[in-house]
């Protein structure tokens, strides 16, 4: 039978397991947003090196399944020298491989532009930097939010990968609960409602930063 | 440190046998998943909302939640309900109901896409509600949704490399385990990581053929 | 005539590839003059506008304004494409009103207006916005200064695009065909600020299909076709006494069009 009070007892460890998910997540997409932004930026400059770099980049993270991209960042990093605790390595990976979505997404916004909002600015005497930073970041992130909100429950979900190389988060307590006490379908069943619960929120932030927006679309 | 690609070659059968197994898991999960995605998506536009909830709350629950741990509810959890599966079974279970929820939102779109006034002269004419779907929106939404399709089923390639964790012996299971027996940690994911790469890039440009062939055939048809 | 002109465009070539959209153009504009520029569509008016604004580079040929050169320098008879400085710098009195508005949404009316106020010319936040609630007192929106764009209506929505422009205290204004985009009842609240504009001597060119709005303000008409000018003087002349084949064909499509309320006696005789 369904055994409730397994659930009970270590809830409030998962809880405390989810904290470092959250942790993991958020900090690998912030580090994602900032090396997205500059391979969006590579990919839409005039340098032939930077797009190629941009392209290579964007291909590879997302071409080659996260859980690969964990197993050789965990197993090949110490055989070229590099020794980083293993929660280091397995941000960094999450934070490369978000960094090449947020990349797409940042640039789907910024062509998203009507060429004309541009032209105006032009034409009332912006420079090219003022015309960046007031009409087209503020534009393209408006634009992109709903998909940068997706992107970071995306990473969420996606950190739970990471108990594969030994990182403890809540999917790695969630299988050493399991397994030492026989009850996996209630101990999984309830790491899946954290997630679920923690991508809600997320959601809802999101929907929030939203309708701060709103009104410029009314109507 | 030293690179043996013989290892490679040595256990080239095995290697083989793991990508075969992978883009058989990867068609029958999309395949199922696609099934999955278009029954829920009818059934959440067309009855009451009653029927529907239940559905809603499966695709919200399947979005909201990691793929790992829904693996682990079916395979791990699957005896609690009487259902021993294997692991491969459960991985494509697992991968279906996972890709069923993701394409049912598609489908879903893709409906609300035709312009209502076509269905209400469909309807003016007498035709019935299951051929309004299949004439009249199914045709035109295909092509609309056919981009975003195609990426789920891109994406849904990669998530087959999960179902190591749950160890049915697809590509990712079996060169890790060449990996760990041999400590040829380098040679082997290197290789996992071209294979995987490989695949979708030439993946995704199928698609991207497919979709301009298609737009090109509508835009015929369309005059 | 007396004066110089304030643009002055001499044998100007538009090619997109090898697509020639136009062919040789020359075109003064004076002082205080309006100058309706009409033609069927893909005659190449809207690029020839774009290209006195610069947002076309044109391929051959010279503009100026106010005496400069816009957009190149001749360096023993070669051109040379100066920086984008220094062609903000020479169009710097251009006002230039837009077809779609290309308001910018993340923005209010008041935003859209004092913004490049504070940005370009680098006026204080607080007189920025005393000049731009003015402008917008002046196209009759003050009362929607807070409203971002989507909340105000298409006729509205050209206003503030007027008031943006103005707020530059342009010696000139480019109207790209400024009422296309509009509904038909929105029409005529616009054409009433650009004729009140008219009316306080601003110098104006204005790409258009209004034809009732050029024969009463324009002082010059110009009819474009297959990229050259194939007509061009007092709308009178232009109107009623042109001899031009397109153009009478031009008209009569126009006037056919709308006879139910222009009297079918406007039209030319054929």
């Amino acid at each position: 039978m369904f055994n409730t009070e397994i659930i009970v007892k270590s809830l409030p460890m998962l809880l405390q397991a989810s904290v470092w998910t959250v942790i993991y997540s958020l900090t690998s997409v912030a580090i994602g947003f900032c090396i997205g932004t500059l391979m969006c930026a590579a990919g839409l400059s005039a340098s032939r090196l930077g797009r190629a770099v941009s392209a290579f980049y964007v291909s590879f993270f997302r071409g080659v399944p996260l859980l690969v991209q964990l197993l050789i960042s965990y197993y090949c990093l110490p055989l070229i020298g590099v020794n980083v605790p293993s929660s280091v390595a397995a941000v960094g990976t999450l934070a490369l491989c978000t960094g090449a979505y947020i990349a797409e997404i940042l640039r789907g916004g910024f062509l998203g532009i009507p060429p004309g909002l541009i032209e105006a600015a032009r034409m009332v005497g912006l420079s090219r930097a003022q015309i960046l930073t007031r009409i087209e970041v503020p534009l393209a992130v408006r634009f992109t939010l709903p998909s940068l909100v997706n992107e970071t429950t995306m990473m969420v979900k996606a950190s739970s990968l990471i108990s594969v190389v030994g990182v403890l988060e809540l999917t790695r307590l969630a299988q050493n609960i399991a397994t030492s006490t026989f009850q996996p379908l209630e101990i999984y069943l309830t790491a899946g409602a954290i997630y679920f619960v923690i991508n809600g929120a997320i959601t809802l932030a999101g929907e929030f930063a939203e309708s701060r927006f709103r009104m410029e679309k009314a109507r | 440190m030293t690179f043996n690609p013989a290892i490679l070659t040595d256990n080239w059968r095995e290697i083989f046998d793991g990508m075969v197994l992978t883009i058989l898991i990867w068609i029958a999960g999309t395949a199922i998943g696609l099934v999955i995605g278009l029954a829920v998506a009818v059934i959440q536009l067309f009855t009451n909302r009653w029927v529907a909830a239940p559905l809603t709350l499966y695709v919200a629950v399947m979005r909201g939640t990691p793929f790992l741990i829904q693996l682990f509810v079916i395979y791990y959890g699957g005896p609690f309900f009487g259902l021993d599966l294997t692991p491969l079974v459960a991985g494509v279970a697992g991968l279906a109901l996972y890709g069923g929820a993701y394409f049912s939102e598609i489908f879903r779109a893709g409906f609300l896409s035709v312009p209502p006034g076509q269905i209400e002269a469909a309807r003016m004419m007498g035709i019935g509600r299951l051929d309004i779907v299949r004439h009249v929106q199914l045709p035109q939404m295909l092509v609309i949704i056919l981009p975003a399709l195609a990426n789920m089923t891109v994406l849904l390639s990669k998530e087959t490399a999960v179902l190591s964790v749950i160890t049915v012996n697809e590509l990712t299971s079996v060169v890790q385990s060449i990996g760990s027996t041999t400590f040829a940690f380098a040679e082997t994911l290197l290789f996992l990581a071209l294979v995987y790469w490989a695949f979708l890039e030439i993946v995704t440009a199928a698609a991207r053929r497919l979709e301009k062939r298609v737009g090109r055939f509508m835009l015929r048809t369309q005059g | 005539m007396a004066e110089r002109p304030i643009i002055d465009v001499r044998g100007v070539w538009k090619r997109f590839g090898d697509v020639e959209v136009l062919k040789g153009i020359d075109l003064a504009i004076a002082k205080s003059e309006v100058t309706c520029i009409i033609g069927p569509s893909g005659s190449g008016k809207s690029t020839l506008l774009r290209c006195i604004a610069f947002l076309e580079e044109y391929s051959e040929g010279e503009i100026y304004i106010e005496g400069e050169l816009l957009g190149f320098s001749l360096e023993n008879g070669k051109r040379r494409r100066v920086s984008d400085a220094e062609v903000a710098r020479v169009r710097r009195n251009v006002g230039f009103v837009f077809q779609q508005f290309n308001l910018w949404p993340h923005m209010t009316a008041l935003e859209n207006v004092a913004a490049p106020l504070k940005l370009a010319r680098g006026i204080a936040r607080e007189d920025a916005e005393k000049r731009a609630r003015r402008m917008l007192e002046k196209v009759g929106l003050s009362h929607r200064a807070e409203a971002y764009p989507s909340q105000l209506s298409g006729g509205q929505q050209q206003r503030v695009g007027i008031a943006r422009a103005l707020a530059m205290e342009p010696h000139i204004m480019l109207f790209d065909e400024p009422t296309s985009a509009l509904d038909p009842e929105l029409v005529g609240e616009v054409l009433q600020v650009m004729r009140d504009l008219a009316g306080e001597g601003m110098t104006m060119a204005v790409v258009t299909h209004e034809m009732g709005f050029a024969a009463q303000v324009a002082d010059t008409v110009v009819f474009i076709d297959h990229g050259v000018i194939a007509a061009s003087g007092s709308p009178q002349q232009v109107f009623r006494h042109e001899e031009n084949p397109r153009l009478r064909q031009f008209l009569q499509n126009y006037f056919e069009r709308n006879v139910f309320w222009q009297g079918s006696d406007a039209a030319p005789a054929s």
